[in-house]
């Protein structure tokens, strides 16, 4: 029997993201809102643990109302409670500020033996809340697992590095971060997205964790964001048209002399 | 911030990385005033004083001969709470990147991961540290509240600073406390499939959807073995069709190349890759759809049918030659 804490975040998808070059702003209107893909492999693999050993499963999720949606999702993929911690005082919080209210969720809810989340977010890519929490928490971190394998009391993972793969084991309880090669995280069936619906989903506030408004968003953040602006491609953009072999002789020509090609 | 912090630090386990930061920390100390220090365990002291360090710490003990997340931290933590650096600069390796947010963490300060610019504020000399978000299309200017200000910095960057025999500085060695690790190392094995490596390629000729079949990826090999060049793809042929193994696609999730020439045939030109390619020198793009995205962010926009383009650019590289 293994206990799972899988943590989740909703993320806009961001291939659906455009950018609007004249307002040089960000179009996020119509955009879907879905778990962000690593942490689907992290819940995916909780699955599979489950069903071989035994336990239970809850997601959390730190978002606005609407990340409910996201926990719905995970219960229908097979978690068997979800968690929500919602409140605008979470709003602008750093990694720092964000482990910080998720841990203060992990330690309410105590009874765990791993915690599994995705290596990043699919937004930010800033790698940071995993090992964040387990440090707050104390825990044993195995990142970028590609393959998660449990024996007793202990955890082996595959670390997916640069130029190998380092085959690392911990003791329960730990954390572990996976990467999207682990598994392929299963479509839930119609049965099992109408039962999800009867499962229990708690909602927690800042005041539910013990949680002061010093220590959250922006107040709580050790980071601050001083400038964004959108990016705009610098590109040279030469349009060439017409008979495939008209253009490819120029294009060729102009590549060699911009000396990035070698003639063949 | 406190005004105590000084000195900029260095650490990357991968020797490459930390020459390339080491050159970067030397630009920032110097606007500074102040002393560049690198740690390390691996490496010659002698010659990171010749590219640029003022100090070297060594760590002796063999705990530190390879990576390990915890003792590493351990280290680090007793190093910089004795030492107070300013700024400390990590290379931004798989290792490096669970590194530094746990080290953070430890210290209680803030951290920014794969910064792609670091500069310092003209008048208050905190580091401004740039960072790309939202799948590549919003750069951010972050600072930390609190010190030392850790950034984390990708391969490629910077450029390490030429040895100078003369330089001098001091190296200590020095032995930081860690507890026993909580994690243990197994084994080391090959990676399962085994890609091209595009980071040092200097040309990739790329492929999307446009390629409609995978017998078709040959006419995209031909043109990469004509101008001397490798094979990748976007996203969905890695991950969606399989046709390529998972480390040779380009985007924001996958592999981010700087070639001088990337070519990318019937690539539509998604956020995702766009993010990719962003450090390529030349961009040429061939879709039939003019509408497509990747014409905002190519310098050659060639609207035309892959199938037709591609054989006739080998024959055109062909006839240049024997010109």
């Amino acid at each position: 029997m293994v206990n799972i804490l899988v943590l989740m975040k909703q993320v806009l998808q961001t291939a659906d993201l455009k950018v609007d070059r004249s307002t040089k702003t960000i179009v996020t209107q119509g955009v879907p809102r879905v778990i962000s893909e690593t942490d689907k492999n992290a819940l995916e693999e909780a699955v599979r643990i489950k069903e071989k050993h035994g336990g239970k499963i809850t997601a959390i999720t730190l978002g606005p109302p609407e990340a409910k949606e996201a926990l719905r999702e995970a219960l229908a993929m097979g978690a068997d409670e979800a968690c929500l911690l919602t409140d605008p005082l979470f709003e602008g919080s750093d990694a720092h500020a964000t482990a910080n209210v998720l841990a203060a969720a992990v330690t309410k809810i105590l009874e765990y033996d791993l915690v599994l989340c995705g290596a990043y977010s699919e937004d930010l890519f800033a790698f940071q809340v995993g090992p964040r929490l387990a440090e707050m928490c104390n825990l044993p971190q195995l990142t970028y697992a590609a393959k998660l394998t449990l024996e007793g009391d202990r955890v082996i993972v595959e670390r997916d590095l640069e130029n190998e793969r380092q085959v690392v084991e911990a003791k329960l309880p730990c954390l572990v971060s996976v990467v999207r090669e682990i598994n392929e995280p299963r479509l839930p069936t119609l049965m099992a997205i109408m039962a999800a619906s009867k499962k229990p989903t708690n909602v927690w506030a800042a005041t539910d964790l013990a949680l002061g408004p010093e220590e959250l968003g922006f107040d709580g953040s050790l980071i601050d964001i001083v400038r964004s602006s959108v990016t705009v491609g610098e590109r040279r953009r030469i349009v060439l048209q017409g008979e495939a072999r008209e253009i490819a002789p120029k294009i060729a020509k102009a590549l060699v002399q911009e000396g990035v090609l070698k003639a063949a | 911030m406190s005004q105590e912090n000084k000195g900029v630090w260095v650490f990357s386990e991968s020797p490459q990385l930390m020459l390339e930061l080491l050159g970067k920390a030397r630009g920032l100390a110097d606007s500074l005033g102040t002393e560049v220090v690198v740690v390390t365990s691996t490496e010659d002291g002698n010659k990171l004083v010749q590219s640029g360090a003022d100090i070297v710490l060594t760590m002796t003990d063999p705990a530190f001969g390879s990576f390990q997340v915890d003792t590493y931290t351990d280290a680090l933590e007793n190093l910089v709470t004795e030492r107070k650096p300013d700024i400390l600069l990590i290379g931004a390796t798989r290792n490096g990147l669970e590194f530094a947010p746990r080290l953070a963490e430890r210290l209680k300060t803030g951290c920014v991961t794969e910064a792609t610019r670091l500069e310092l504020d003209a008048e208050k000399k905190y580091l401004l540290m740039d960072r790309v978000t939202w799948g590549g299309n919003l750069v951010e200017t972050h600072i930390s509240k609190t010190k030392p200000q850790i950034a984390t910095v990708a391969k490629g960057l910077f450029s390490a600073t030429p040895p100078d025999a003369t330089r001098k500085g001091e190296v200590i060695k020095v032995e930081p406390k860690f507890k026993p690790p909580s994690t243990k190392l197994v084994e080391t094995k090959p990676k399962p499939v085994k890609g091209v490596k595009l980071g040092d390629a200097p040309i990739i000729v790329s492929f999307g959807r446009g390629v409609r079949k995978k017998e078709d990826m040959t006419l995209v090999e031909q043109l990469a073995q004509t101008v001397g060049g490798v094979v990748s793809c976007s996203r969905p042929i890695a991950e969606d069709l399989r046709w390529l193994p998972e480390d040779q696609y380009v985007g924001l999730s996958g592999q981010k190349v700087s070639p001088k020439l990337y070519f990318a045939l019937g690539i539509s030109g998604q956020i995702q890759h766009l993010t990719g390619i962003r450090n390529s020198r030349v961009i040429v793009a061939v879709n039939n759809d003019p509408k497509a995205p990747i014409f905002e962010f190519s310098d050659y926009n060639v609207i035309a049918d892959l199938y037709e383009f591609v054989p006739a650019l080998i024959d055109a590289v062909k006839q240049l030659g024997k010109t």
